[in-house]
């Protein structure tokens, strides 16, 4: 048993005991979730930016890929976003474990994500020279680089997020709340994937229509 | 409403409550950041923070001041010799980024991250840690800032660092990507400071108030929370791109590559914008619970003045081509962004009625922080005034990079956000030192700073408007402006002599200022002023219970409270977002030195990316280590462990 405020100061009326509420909750309910959310929408405002600056300075060329720079090539960012498709239910299927408080289903989820985002740095070394272009070659390559470059920040900070947690599930102590933290994970990692789809869209497919 | 003025629990003598000193000394014991420099540097303490926070902004205030005060006396007199181009483009390149980046959007996020707590009645932050992060980050930008300029390598060009100007072309030597590297710092911690704010005022406020009673300040702070999260990611690309620009030949900006300066520009002022609210609104809510204490009554039309600081949130975001009306913007896009910018002076004009309303019927008590405020309504709709003329385009054209210009900004942030502040030093030093300021040296401090503002700022109309362009080292005799100028000067001159006497008051006050007790204007609303002064490490020894939008002032005698908290961890209660029902119970982690050695790991990252973009690859191996090792808990006795095998 925890040590708990049991003194009463005056004003019966009113007075609300809370020694009885649940210390670990997931989704909206929880602060973890918030701080979560805070970054997405501060990390996503940065992708928008790259996006914004990358069809600015379309604008100023009157082919787009200027000239001579051949269009970005599909592979290595097609198999990216296949996937990343796979991906997404091993997450969802991990959510559920955490809230489940299944230790061995986040242990097992965190270990697949640690892998998925290490597949997701490799092959974006492959994207970044797919794009055929160098960051400086021209405003093209500036912004298409930008853009795929800034999203790479959030695929190795995931990869590190993932390693310490998987490691942590596994050297221990677990507590309750690791298990919101890998919930709030999985959110993330739809933040990651989804932020890519549309930026996969901008930079490889838009130039070819 | 305004039932007689409740003592605070604290002050009622231990024995008449059995229990509660041992309640207290519990509390402190697991709230307490420890003793001596260790405990400060791992401290987590949102006032500890806080209290350092607004410190470091106001020495930078102080700094930004003394610039100020070398560009007037260079320009005191025409042809003067005292500073030369070189260092006079450094000097109000500081001055302007110092007073943006360093003090005024910083001092407001660190009012806020003391305050918030506080008014809504929980123990911390959200986030301990992160808090402590970003403060240390932002410290280190600052420092990193002021020592590359007292090594001669001072950003020059402007504040706003125009491309091409600050481009690898024309910007040589390592002065802009200085200026860049700063603005990295700040905007990392004024997101952090915006992230912890939002999920604190969202999750943590006590039971009962609800979003529609929750005092003015917070709300200010919360929409500047949310402005600060989705305007400053613009600025920080933008100095990378510019980074990047001078370190790896990228053409962001380089027009003869496709890339474009205007995009600079429409980048910078994305940001730029909303600042400037990011700045006022949580000056707004300190006028509003100031008026409200020194008047004794109700804000007039609480819901107008929470629609209406919302409604700038969104609008400060469609304002920013009105500062590149010089710009080949096209003619349409001019006409919509004067329109814009006339429109957002009806929700500022909506307060503003408000406030007059309340004052109107009430009997106000000229006490220090509301003389500060009364300066605050002068000041700035002179400001705001200016800003109409400018928004149409055709006079803009006129008095473009002119010190009409200068004059307007000045009246605009120390009307709008200086004068607030004063007022809230005043009004919230007693809380925050338990000791009172001397009214004598108050009022001569808001004085002084009144006389000071206008003569040294009004003259900046005239010359302006007699076409003296801004970021000029000197003029010559012949243009007849030597007079005004040596008015200007003799005005920052007497603010300079408000501000040494601000500092008197402050230091004779920490001396042996009178005891303030824990609500010393008597008329308070907020629940800060119900816990002692200073407050103890845990804010509360029993969260308060709200009942009303001035939880003060409706309190009943022996007022509610939550009960069964851990007293042997750091516990928050969470509630709900909109009702703010009790939800759970959240343990916060315990201080700690990581984010104080992760922010000296980030810091020298990006000091290090100015000469090597290899220093991203080196960086971030070396800020991993602090931030797993702070992000891995140790549970304590009595916390819940999940055990080996059980699921
Ligand atoms: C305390 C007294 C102050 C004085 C005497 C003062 C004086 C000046 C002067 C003379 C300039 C124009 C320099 C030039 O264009 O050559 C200037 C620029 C500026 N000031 Fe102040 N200032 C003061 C406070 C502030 C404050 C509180 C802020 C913001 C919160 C501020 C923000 C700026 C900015 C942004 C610029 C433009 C810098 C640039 O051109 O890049 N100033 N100030
Ligand atoms: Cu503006």
């Amino acid at each position: 048993m925890s040590a708990r405020e049991s003194v009463r100061v005056a004003g019966e009326a009113g007075s609300i005991d809370v020694s009885a509420l649940p210390s670990t909750t997931f989704g909206h309910r929880a602060l973890t979730w918030w701080g979560t959310v805070g970054f997405m929408a501060a990390e996503g405002t940065t992708l928008i930016v790259c996006a914004v600056a990358y069809l600015y300075v379309q604008r100023n060329f009157q082919v787009w890929p200027p000239r001579e720079t051949p269009l970005p090539s599909l592979t290595a960012a097609t198999v990216q976003i296949l996937l990343m498709a796979a991906s997404v239910p091993v997450m969802v299927w991990t959510s559920r474990a955490a809230r489940r408080f299944d230790l061995a289903g986040v242990r097992r989820g965190m270990v697949l994500s640690t892998v998925f985002a290490l597949a997701f740095c490799v092959l974006r070394w492959f994207e970044l020279h797919a794009l055929n272009t160098r960051w400086d070659s021209n405003a093209y390559g500036s912004t298409a680089w930008a853009i795929v470059f800034a999203h790479a920040t959030l695929l190795i900070a995931q990869f590190f997020e993932s390693g310490a947690m998987a490691a942590l599930l596994f050297l221990g102590p677990v507590e309750p709340k690791h298990f919101a933290d890998v919930d709030d994970s999985c959110l993330y990692w739809y933040f990651m994937t989804g932020a890519w789809l549309v930026l996969y869209l901008l930079v490889f497919i838009s130039p070819r229509l | 409403m305004t039932a007689p003025i409740t003592a605070d629990p604290e002050s009622v003598p231990a024995a008449a409550r059995p229990g509660v000193r041992e309640l207290h000394d519990q509390l402190e014991r697991v709230w307490n950041d420890g003793p001596g420099l260790r405990g400060w540097l791992m401290s987590t303490d949102h006032k500890s923070l806080g209290k350092r926070y607004v410190i470091t902004a106001f020495v930078f205030f102080l700094l930004g001041g003394v610039e100020a005060a070398m560009i007037r006396a260079q320009l005191a007199r025409p042809e003067n010799g005292l500073i030369g181009p070189d260092l006079y483009n450094q000097l109000f390149t500081m001055h302007g980024t110092t007073m943006m980046f360093l003090f005024a959007v910083p001092v407001m996020t660190a009012m806020s991250l003391y305050l918030v707590p506080l008014m809504i009645g929980s123990r911390d932050l959200a986030f301990p840690r992160l808090n402590a992060y970003g403060y240390y980050v932002y410290l280190l930008g600052g420092l990193f800032l002021y020592t590359s300029f007292f090594l001669n390598v001072g950003p020059d060009a402007g504040w706003f660092a125009y491309t091409p100007l600050s481009g690898p072309a024309y910007g040589v030597g390592k002065r802009v990507d200085v200026w860049a590297q700063t603005i990295t710092f700040t905007e990392i911690a004024g997101i952090i400071a915006a992230i912890e704010l939002i999920a604190t005022i969202f999750k943590q406020r006590a039971p009962g108030m609800s979003l529609n009673r929750m005092p003015l300040f917070v709300w200010s702070a919360l929409v500047m929370a949310f402005m600060i999260l989705f305007a400053m990611p613009w600025v920080a690309v933008d100095s990378q791109f510019l980074a990047m620009d001078r370190l790896i030949g990228t053409h962001f900006f380089n027009q003869a590559e496709g890339g474009d300066a205007l995009l600079w520009q429409h980048l910078f002022w994305f940001f730029g914008h909303p600042e400037v609210y990011i700045i006022f609104i949580p000056a707004l809510g300190f006028v509003s619970t100031i008026i409200a204490t020194f008047t004794r009554r109700e804000i007039f039309g609480y819901p107008a003045m929470v629609l209406s600081l919302v409604a700038t949130g969104f609008l400060g975001f469609g304002l920013w081509v009105h500062h590149m009306f010089a710009t080949n913007i096209p003619q349409m896009g001019e006409s919509f962004f004067t329109a814009a910018s006339a429109m957002i002076a009806i929700p500022t004009g909506v307060q503003f009625f408000c406030w007059i309303a309340t004052i109107w019927g009430g009997r106000p008590r000229f006490a220090t922080p509301f003389l500060f405020i009364l300066g605050f309504f002068a000041v700035f709709i002179i400001g705001g005034l200016s800003g109409v003329m400018i928004a149409s385009v055709p006079f803009d054209l006129q008095v473009h990079d002119t010190f009409f210009i200068v004059a307007h900004l000045h009246y605009v942030l120390l009307g709008g956000g200086v004068f607030p502040l004063f007022a809230a030093f005043y009004y919230w030093f007693p809380k925050v030192t338990g000791r009172m300021l001397s009214e004598r040296l108050g009022k001569w401090n808001f004085a002084l700073f009144f006389i000071g503002v206008n003569v040294a700022f009004f003259p900046m109309h005239l010359l302006g408007l007699h076409g003296m362009p801004r970021r000029v080292y000197t003029y010559l005799a012949g243009t007849g402006w030597g007079d005004l100028n040596l008015v200007a000067t003799i005005g920052a001159v007497t603010i300079f002599v408000s501000v040494v006497i601000f500092l008197v008051n402050v230091a004779r006050s920490l001396a042996n200022g009178e005891l303030a007790g824990a609500d010393p204007w008597g008329s308070s609303s907020t629940l800060e002023w119900a816990t002692s002064s200073p407050p103890p490490s845990y804010n509360f020894a029993h969260l308060p219970v709200v009942e009303g939008r001035y939880p003060l002032w409706s309190r009943p005698i022996e007022p509610p409270v939550v009960t069964g908290l851990r007293t042997d961890e750091r516990e928050l209660l969470i509630t709900t977002l909109l009702d703010a029902r009790p939800d759970h119970r959240h343990r916060t982690p315990d201080p700690t030195i990581w984010p104080l050695l992760a922010a000296l790991a980030t810091g020298v990252t990006f000091i290090a990316l100015i000469f090597t973009p290899w220093a991203a690859v080196v960086g971030g191996v070396l800020v991993i280590g602090p931030l797993v090792a702070w992000g891995w808990s140790k549970p304590k006795p009595g916390d819940p462990v999940i055990p080996e095998g059980v699921t």
